[in-house]
């Protein structure tokens, strides 16, 4: 990935969006002391060049899938792109990760009942050809999670810079 | 757990709506579900007065110059694992950390600007922590898959 090229008007801007991205523009502007259209247009950037999205977060405990567990996967290592894409298929996978470590591929589940746990990554995942063992951990308590700061895929792509704009 | 807080069909459409677009007015929302901004306004706000909610710009690793992500397992030992977790929360280098089953007893989420940051991290941060047995990392090579959508929630100051 080629340096990203941001400023400290772009980070004061990230800033303030992380806390609240209903915040007009025009208050931006104000508490900044630029124009709306710098606003407007460092957005735009921020967002075509997948350094910020918006979204709606919603705690574990609003929907039925409450639980965080974390699966282990050692994969042939040829196809290791491959298998981490079927798993990204399967349901209840929140994030993969191909990893340099104990693992190949490191998998985030969001889960309700052991029986969906065990679904996941003894069912879908161990049945995936290339997989040779998984280790599933189960998170019984978060001390710290910082959501505002992701790894923004391809796949969030799906608001573009004139969609958001259509916020006042 | 949710503490008899419940949401319904209404709730949930309109968290959809933000999902698509998280900066859509009320009346947009309003609009396309066929409600009145202000009931719009109202299911925002409650949802996010019981931290089950928030609409905010996610920004992603590289905005903040971090290029190296890991997902870092701990052993404890002649410790609690939560006070040592709690103690390793305190580093800004740990996005995320967790007391987990299994093996090993915390899963973190560490981040830095480059590898040059890591005997820092190593011999003046997490080497003064006492209780830790044995630290194994995973460095992430290529994320295929990251929903962030949904999260714990933290309360808000």
């Amino acid at each position: 990935m080629s340096k990203v090229q941001i400023d400290d008007l772009d980070r004061q801007i990230i800033d303030i969006l992380g806390n609240d991205a209903r915040i007009s523009n025009r208050k931006i502007a104000a508490d900044l002391n630029v124009t709306e259209g710098t606003v407007r247009g460092r957005i735009k950037r921020l967002q075509q060049e997948r350094l910020m999205t918006f979204t709606a977060i919603t705690d574990f405990g609003l929907e039925n899938t409450s639980k965080l567990a974390f699966i282990g996967v050692q994969a042939c290592v040829e196809d290791v792109r491959s298998i981490a894409t079927k798993i990204a298929d399967v349901p209840l996978v929140n994030a993969v990760t191909i990893t340099l470590g104990r693992f190949n591929i490191w998998v985030v589940c969001l889960f309700d009942t052991l029986d969906s746990l065990f679904e996941v990554a003894s069912e879908r995942i161990l049945a995936i050809p290339g997989v040779h063992h998984v280790e599933t951990s189960i998170a019984v308590k978060t001390i710290k999670y910082n959501a505002r700061v992701a790894r923004i895929t391809a796949a969030d792509l799906s608001l573009t810079p004139e969609e958001a704009d259509n916020s006042a | 757990m949710s503490e008899n807080f419940t949401v319904d069909d209404i709730d949930r459409n309109i968290v959809a709506q933000l999902r698509i677009n998280g900066r859509a007015t009320n009346q947009q929302i309003a609009d396309n579900l066929g409600l009145t901004a202000a009931t719009v306004s109202t299911r925002i706000r409650r949802m996010e007065d019981a931290d089950k909610l928030r609409v905010v710009a996610v920004s992603d690793f590289a905005a903040h110059g971090y290029n190296v992500l890991m997902e870092m397992a701990i052993e404890v030992d002649g410790r609690p694992a939560s006070e040592v977790a709690a103690e390793l929360a305190e580093f800004e280098e740990v996005f995320a950390a967790h007391l987990v089953t299994g093996r090993y007893d915390i899963d973190m989420l560490v981040v830095l600007r480059d590898f040059d940051e890591l005997p820092k991290l190593l011999f003046e941060k997490f080497s003064k922590v006492r209780g830790i047995h044995s630290m194994t990392p995973a460095i992430a090579v290529d994320v295929i898959k990251y929903k962030f959508d949904i999260a714990p929630i933290e309360a808000r100051n």
